[in-house]
């Protein structure tokens, strides 16, 4: 109720004061950026971690072995100047030999076979470890510079994976003779990358001072603070008063309205999450249930009105409306599928076909974005469906889709960031995974087989199969992606990436 | 009153286990924690290793026995959500809810107590109906809406105190008065209610007739009546600082056990729930003891009887 409240009232009475009153000057004197997260920052180690703020943090403060361009969704060096396959099985790394640590010791291939070996080693117990280990056997140094990486599985994303999931740590960073301990960076972070971590406080703030000795282009703002603040109307009252400048996750109504005044500017970029609803086309929840009739599927689809969903309750810069079951600039997102363009008449027709004129009761589960999924709502009610919203805590959803109660819901997924349609479809249509309520193994066989070969070419195929079939069953709703919102102060300059992910090491002073 | 003080322990004990026994039941019928803690998106594989690591494949009965026995042992488990000795987590942040609930219940003290006296000396006045309209508006702004409200008056349109954060005393100074202004009301009407029923009594009248007046009748004679049971409601008050500052701690970003308590219900940190719901049953039922001792040291009749 706080938060909806401030949400709600808070720009207007902030507005109302600040036509009366003056604003603390905010700036570039220290050649300090303090950044705003709602959410806790607890543990500064990315191999421990999966939330938004710790990518954001983790590109702040850690190296990895390739990096990857957020415009061209191309890899480029990193730490690694190159690699090669020298068979299907086998990946020669060549390291570059100008690259120190934050504590001053220079980064060997010795430290990266350390970490890659640790993070697949079950005693390590990273939340990289399950990704790494689908394609990883051993990690072998062949020089003080130079790598064997042995696979035990084709995947196409290796290379990406390396740039994005592993961050490279010491060698023996996480051991003290023969103990193990697992926490050993959580804190205390020795990494490559170009901030080195000044001083922590979980849960409060992470002081980051740019790092003199990184092997990269040197960030142009000397220090990063990065201050935990739960609510929405405190970040709006510190951006006004100078205490912080930037804030991100901002929603739309409080960007637009905060983004007129003269001192701040509202950015939006675009966001590789994508909201959809997946309904129970196998009947997991309800054996003959309506969602199992494919002419109720697409009357549903008909139903929703997604362009006015995103113009008017998304908006930003870059919310638009989805026909496929993953985001359009993915790799094998394909768009040539069919289209069910908002048409409520249609919807009632289906229904009427599909044997159910007067509509039937629908639980609706949702835990994000209330307004868009009340829309939903109204959208499927207005064309006869009697929906029963359940909205909760993301947990209490997941718990119930586990134990096989959810006929329908909305969901949300960002992909980690990651332009590719495997970051969508394994976890949505595997077998093995719980949110796969389709049931079709053939869309299954399409989407694994995809992640079993580097054949670019044969994996765009893969996944048009895929993401075709899906669109022709009506598996999904797709509905909208999303729009990163940002709040900035005008002195600052903060560049947008095409990934929706935000890199505080990439601004400057205007 | 020793006999009295140890039931009134055991008591305390029993509340405070019987609450945890619910809220670790309810917590774990209304979400899976391993969710909570791997992130919105984890591998299904990331979340059964971790339901693996902290136990949670193992049935309700045998987690909630095994936490007991910890806590028998003085042990509170580690947090899910933290990584650290939940005892550790409670110990870093008590002194500054401490700190806020003290100086919250001095701004509490500092407006009803006067205000309640002043309302009763001058009944029916404009003073009384000030006091009176105060309390009423007081109890009617909630206090995220104060909050803010003071924020954008004091931090932003005259920056002369900060927004948020807990490093120096100034960053209290909002914060106890939002938290201690919620409890004006309750204190401030008692006070004046109070005040008035032992001017009218006959003692105050035979103190009268004896020559004391003004300032000497109020202070030895009315003011130690009328603040008996204005001290139950101070420390049951006290206790409410304690354990309801969750969204004044929120708001102001104070690193504070209420701050926590949001976190570790939205994280379904579990152990660290379980020991904040048992810390703040017991500091209730001490709290409300502590009325009852206090109470009695002003009152030699509640000794006696």
């Amino acid at each position: 109720m706080m938060t909806r409240f401030t949400r709600a009232f808070g720009p207007v009475v902030l507005a109302t004061g600040l036509a009366f009153g003056t604003l603390a000057a905010a700036g570039p004197q220290d050649d300090t950026l303090r950044a705003a997260m709602a959410g806790e920052i607890l543990n500064l180690d990315y191999l421990y971690t999966t939330r938004r703020e710790y990518i954001v943090l983790a590109q702040m403060t850690d190296a990895t072995l390739f990096n990857m361009n957020p415009d061209t969704q191309q890899i480029e060096p990193g730490v690694a100047l190159s690699y090669e396959f020298v068979d299907d099985m086998t990946i020669d790394v060549q390291l570059r030999d100008d690259v120190r640590f934050h504590d001053g010791s220079p980064l060997t291939a010795a430290d990266v076979a350390y970490t890659y070996n640790w993070v697949t080693n079950e005693e390590s117990e990273s939340h990289a470890q399950a990704l790494i280990s689908r394609w990883l056997d051993r990690v072998e140094v062949t020089g003080d510079h130079s790598l064997r990486f042995h696979l035990s599985a084709i995947n196409p994303l290796i290379i990406r994976d390396m740039a994005q999931r592993v961050m490279l740590r010491k060698e023996g960073a996480y051991h003290q003779g023969d103990s193990v301990d697992t926490n050993a960076m959580a804190i205390d972070l020795i990494g490559a990358g170009p901030y080195r971590v000044a001083s922590f406080e979980p849960g409060v703030e992470v002081v980051l001072e740019r790092f003199d000795d990184f092997y990269g282009n040197a960030p142009e703002i000397g220090t990063i603070v990065v201050r935990n603040l739960p609510d929405m109307g405190t970040q709006q009252a510190e951006l006004m008063s100078g205490g912080i400048n930037w804030m991100f996750n901002v929603p739309l109504d409080v960007a637009r309205s905060l983004g007129a005044q003269p001192s701040i500017d509202h950015l939006a970029g675009p966001d590789l999450r994508v909201s959809f609803i997946v309904m129970d086309a196998a009947g997991l929840a309800q054996e003959d249930g309506p969602m199992t009739n494919l002419q109720v599927r697409r009357a549903m689809n008909h139903a929703v009105n997604k362009p006015e969903i995103a113009e008017f309750l998304m908006g930003g810069g870059a919310s638009e409306a989805i026909y496929s079951a993953c985001h359009p600039v993915q790799f094998g997102c394909v768009q040539d599928v069919m289209r069910y363009e908002y048409d409520p008449e249609r919807a009632r027709a289906l229904l009427a076909e599909a044997g159910y004129p007067d509509g039937f009761s629908l639980d609706l589960w949702a835990y994000r974005e209330r307004p868009v999924s009340e829309a939903v709502m109204a959208d499927l009610e207005a064309v006869g469906i009697d929906v029963n919203l359940r909205y909760v805590q993301l947990e209490t959803l997941n718990q119930a889709r586990a134990q096989r109660e959810i006929p329908a819901y909305i969901g949300t997924w960002g992909s980690s960031g990651v332009a590719d349609t495997a970051l969508i479809a394994r976890v949505h249509f595997s077998d093995t995974s719980d949110r796969h309520l389709s049931g079709d193994a053939q869309v299954v066989e399409w989407v694994m087989a995809a992640e079993q070969t580097a054949d670019q070419d044969a994996r765009l195929a893969l996944y048009s199969q895929a993401i075709t079939r899906i669109a022709e069953q009506a598996y999904w709703v797709p509905l909208v992606s999303y729009s990163a919102d940002y709040l900035v102060t005008s002195d600052l300059e903060f560049p947008l990436d095409n990934d929706g992910v935000p890199r505080l090491q990439n601004a400057s002073w205007k | 009153m020793v006999n009295y003080i140890l039931q009134r322990a055991a008591l305390a004990l029993a509340v405070a286990l019987t609450v945890s026994l619910a809220a670790f039941f309810l917590l774990n019928i209304a979400t899976d924690p391993a969710y909570a803690i791997a992130g919105e998106e984890a591998d299904p594989e990331v979340i059964e290793q971790i339901r693996i690591r902290y136990g949670l494949d193992r049935p309700l009965w045998v987690r909630y026995m095994d936490w007991l026995s910890g806590v028998l042992r003085g042990d509170f488990g580690v947090s899910y959500y933290w990584n650290k000795p939940v005892a550790a987590l409670v110990a870093e942040r008590v002194g500054t809810t401490l700190t806020l609930a003290f100086s919250a219940l001095a701004v509490t003290i500092c407006i009803a107590i006067p205000l309640g006296a002043m309302a009763a000396l001058n009944r029916n006045t404009w003073i009384d109906r000030f006091a009176l309209w105060l309390a009423v508006s007081a109890q009617a702004v909630p206090n995220f809406w104060l909050g803010l409200i003071l924020i954008i008056l004091f931090a932003v349109m005259m920056p002369i105190l900060p927004v948020s954060g807990d490093s120096t005393w100034q960053h209290f100074v909002l914060p106890a008065f939002v938290l201690g202004a919620s409890s004006v009301p309750p204190v401030m009407r008692l006070m004046r209610t109070g005040l008035i029923e032992v001017m009218g009594s006959d003692y105050i009248r035979t103190a009268r007739a004896k020559g004391y007046r003004g300032r000497a009748l109020l202070m030895r004679h009315a003011l130690r009546n009328a603040l008996l049971p204005v001290v139950s409601v101070l420390a049951v008050q006290l206790g409410q600082k304690v354990g309801g500052s969750v969204i004044t701690e929120s708001i102001f970003a104070i690193n504070g056990l209420g701050r926590l308590a949001l976190q570790s219900i939205l994280g379904a940190d579990i152990p660290t729930v379980q020991m904040l719901i048992f810390l703040f049953a017991l500091v209730f039922v001490a709290t409300n003891l502590l009325a009852d001792i206090l109470n009695a040291a002003l009152d030699p009749r509640i000794r006696i009887g």
